[in-house]
């Protein structure tokens, strides 16, 4: 009997074992980089360049630079592999700069040192069918971003896959007028980001086994601040993986069990969603003092045996004051008719917040989550909150809430969701203009069929 | 006991399968062929040649022997107070103008040329860094062409017998060995960049810019030649309008040249030239919010206590940029230091790591007060 269990229990630890690790793909890697790197440097406005079926395997980044028009097309999601494993010289797999209306559709890329696809100041980006990966499962020495428009207009991404990144599978930046559709995003950190960005629809998509599922923010000192970003028929189950993301970044302080997180930024709406075992938030809405306060923290320890330092980081901490443009604090958000379920009795305690939920709401853990960190110039005199700063939560079903007050050491919890009992306008659907125009006949055009006139 | 055993032999089996499926889903089955390529053009495309001259002969800029380097008439040599560092290439730069028109002096920008002029950088590894003068290979030779619609960024790889260099549009990469100062052989897989790759730090704009011909690079006194400063040569020749005087021309410290400045001087020089083109108010890293252009005085846009925004494993799991006093916490440290793509800076343009730059900023840090 002693014997069973001992196997027993050896077969379990190497099944478990065996589950961490993903399998590894097996790749036949061909050469054809000096080729493809012409196509996209000679490249005329216009122009389709085709990859074959093939596992093509890169040194450096492919760049396309100032070209419009264009269509970069393989065979198939896992059919047409570009891999940049090892990779030499870039920290992009692809990268697209300053260009108009590209379309990478049917391909995947996978394993560069950086972002899987970067696509900067572009207007008019889509991704279609594309998937971005890292090979060997979650890790903090993957890349960043697997898809990452910044600073772009008319951005689409649909169908789409993301796994591995160590920051977000995907990450729209800086950008206007974009769409987030139909995509699977599993083992990222962050599932999906829409960072400083304005117009912004994200629905319909999956995010799975991430740290965080979906995150909504704005952080200071950069091009332009984020507004009017729409959250709806997602489905967001289980984004409990441990938080793989390397220190010193935003999303490090993430915890790992966020189903979605709006942080600094206004006018979200946010429903329609099914928001699923999540253990430690469903959705937390909170102000940049509270990650500010956070990472002063997690530094004032780890300089308590350092006196010198004292007093240096508090000042520099409060550089975000100064940009006049920045609201540190979340405004104007509205979550209703949503599904939230949790079937975990207690939140993840890799972090700080699990830790804290199981003190203070011990096996029932808040659906809807705020860190109760108001700005001042959010009320009327007579302590009314104004209507460009409400926060109104409806038709949730059962889902539970807490304000944390986390501004006062949570003196003043408290449960009481009736204060939020109120509607905001919708926010309008996002219109794009996409390459090449689909809007005319969008119905009886079977995608796959689209003939793309050179 | 029979029962015991089958039992032992039951999860023996199981194990090894176990094992066996979990080995077998683990071995990474990669190998590397090249076999043809697999691309389809769909559309015709011009040729390579028609992008610029496809040899490097073709241009005229040299007299007598090829690689030589000697300039033909009207090319003129130049040299810069603190140039990039590019794995520690040795580099001879020259300027052709075109029959009409000079170079227009401006304080900060590189000048302003006229359309038809052409910067020429040849980069090449004595065999011996002790002895410059003797054997060489020319690796390539780059140019940056002003045509009417904009700048074009040009790459000449240099064959082995170093009689021609030929267009690559694509880049190039090629093993290189020499001797260095303190008689270590060093090697490394040169690489000769892509014509877009050019442009990820010859960028303003958006549109392909010169980095290194602005005053405060040029305000020096060259070394071939007539002991003169550059700029006062230039315009007594005609070949530069509207220099000041030199005493209100920016000079900028030369890096390696204790006496030429204090630490922060050449520091500030050296992040000057490889890192200001890009993180710059108006250069692909504005993204970031670092720059690290010699016109920077806001400490925090420099880097001082400035936590990063989307430089993910590039930050090494340290907090800010600059810690003052602190190389080994400040990030720019972190990311000079590495030769990893995904972490180092620059991003491009070099493999190895500068030893001697990085000691100096290290030095900048330390000596950094709170």
């Amino acid at each position: 009997m002693k014997n069973f269990l001992i196997c027993g229990f050896i077969s379990l630890c190497i099944l478990t074992s065996c589950k961490e690790e993903l399998p590894k793909e097996i790749r036949n890697f061909q050469d054809i980089e000096k080729s493809l790197l012409t196509e996209f440097i000679l490249a005329e406005d216009g122009d389709t360049i085709e990859i074959d079926k093939g596992q093509f395997l890169f040194k450096r980044s492919l760049i396309l630079d100032n070209k419009k028009n264009m269509v970069i097309r393989g065979k198939g999601i896992d059919q047409t592999i570009l891999s940049f494993k090892g990779q030499e010289e870039g920290a992009e797999g692809i990268k697209i700069t300053n260009c108009t209306n590209i379309v990478i559709e049917n391909l995947t890329v996978e394993d560069a040192a950086g972002d899987n696809i970067k696509v900067m100041e572009t207007e008019g980006i889509t991704f279609r069918n594309v998937k971005v990966s890292w090979t060997g499962g979650p890790k903090t020495t993957n890349g960043a971003y697997g898809l990452y428009p910044v600073i772009c207009k008319n951005v689409l991404i649909e169908k789409c896959i993301a796994t591995g990144a160590s920051d977000a599978g995907i990450y729209v930046g800086q950008s206007d007028h974009v769409v987030i559709r139909e995509n699977k995003i599993y083992k990222n950190v962050a599932g999906i980001e829409s960072e400083n960005s304005k117009y912004v629809d994200i629905y319909n998509n999956e995010a799975r086994d991430n740290t965080g599922g979906i995150l909504v923010f704005d952080l200071p000192a950069l091009t332009q601040y984020g507004n009017h970003v729409r959250v709806f028929n997602n489905k967001i189950i289980e984004n409990n993986h441990r938080n793989f993301a390397p220190p010193g970044n935003i999303v490090a302080v993430t915890p790992a069990g966020t189903g979605i997180l709006v942080l600094a930024t206004e006018k979200v709406e946010i429903f329609n969603n099914q928001i699923i075992n999540n253990k430690t938030a469903g959705t937390a809405i909170i102000s940049y003092h509270l990650i500010n306060a956070i990472s002063t923290e997690e530094e004032s320890e780890n300089e308590k045996n350092k006196e010198s330092e004292r007093g240096t980081t508090q000042k520099i901490n409060r550089k975000f004051e100064e940009d006049k443009n920045y609201n540190p604090y979340s405004r104007a958000i509205y979550i209703h008719d949503n599904q939230y379920e949790n079937k975990y009795w207690l939140p993840s305690l890799k972090s700080d917040f699990g830790k804290l939920f199981v003190w203070k709401f011990g096996f029932n853990t808040p659906d809807i989550i705020v860190d109760g960190i108001e700005d001042p110039d959010g009320k009327h005199d007579d302590g009314t909150i104004k209507a460009d700063y409400s926060f109104c939560f409806q038709n949730n079903g059962n889902a539970t809430f807490a304000n944390l007050d986390a501004g006062n050491d949570f003196k003043n919890l408290h449960q009481d969701m009736s204060k939020y009992d109120c509607s905001r306008p919708p926010i309008k659907a996002v219109q794009l203009n996409p390459y090449p125009n689909l809007e005319k006949d969008e119905k009886s055009v079977d995608e796959e069929n689209i003939e793309i006139k050179i | 006991m029979i029962k015991n055993k089958r039992h032992h032999f039951f999860w023996f089996l199981a194990i090894a399968f176990i094992l066996a499926s979990c080995t077998s889903g683990n071995q990474p089955t990669e190998k590397e062929t090249t076999e043809k390529p697999a691309i389809v053009k769909k559309s015709q495309r011009i040729k390579v040649s028609n992008y610029g001259n496809e040899k490097l002969s073709e241009y005229g800029f040299f007299t007598g022997k090829l690689s030589d380097l000697i300039p033909a008439k009207g090319v003129i040599p130049y040299e810069l107070n603190t140039p990039l560092f590019s794995d520690y290439a040795f580099k001879k730069r020259f300027i052709r103008l075109p029959k009409e028109g000079n170079m227009v002096f401006n304080a900060k920008d590189p000048f302003d040329f006229p359309t038809g002029s052409i910067l020429i950088k040849n980069f090449y590894y004595p065999t011996d860094f002790r002895k410059p003068q003797a054997d060489r290979r020319i690796i390539e030779t780059r140019l940056l062409i002003l045509e009417k619609k904009g700048w074009k960024a040009l790459a000449y790889v240099w064959n082995d017998e170093q009689t021609e260099a030929w267009l690559e549009v694509a880049g190039d990469n090629t093993d290189v060995t020499w001797t260095d100062f303190n008689g270590n052989l060093k090697k490394i897989n040169y690489s000769v960049p892509t014509v877009t790759q050019c442009k990820s730090c010859h960028s303003k704009n958006n549109e392909l810019m010169p980095i290194g011909p602005s005053a405060r690079q040029l305000n020096k006194t060259i070394t071939s030649g007539k002991a003169e400063n550059q700029l006062i040569q230039w315009e007594k020749t005609g070949i530069l309008s509207g220099l000041p005087e030199i005493q209100k021309v920016q000079k900028l410290a030369q890096w390696d040249d204790p006496k030429g400045g204090k630490i922060a001087e050449r520091a500030r020089a050296l992040l000057d030239i490889n890192c200001g083109h890009c993180h710059n108010e108006n250069g692909p890293a504005k993204t970031s919010g670092l720059n690290l252009d010699i016109f920077e005085n806001d400490l925090h846009k420099l880097g001082i206590r400035k936590p990063p925004i989307a430089a993910g494993r590039g930050s090494g799991g340290l907090k800010y940029a600059i810690v003052p006093g602190k190389p080994e916490e400040s990030i720019l440290y972190f990311r000079m230091k590495s030769n990893d793509p995904g972490i180092m800076m620059p991003e491009i343009g070099r493999k190895m790591v500068h030893e001697e730059g990085l000691e100096l900023i290290k030095e900048w840090i330390k000596l950094m007060k709170n």
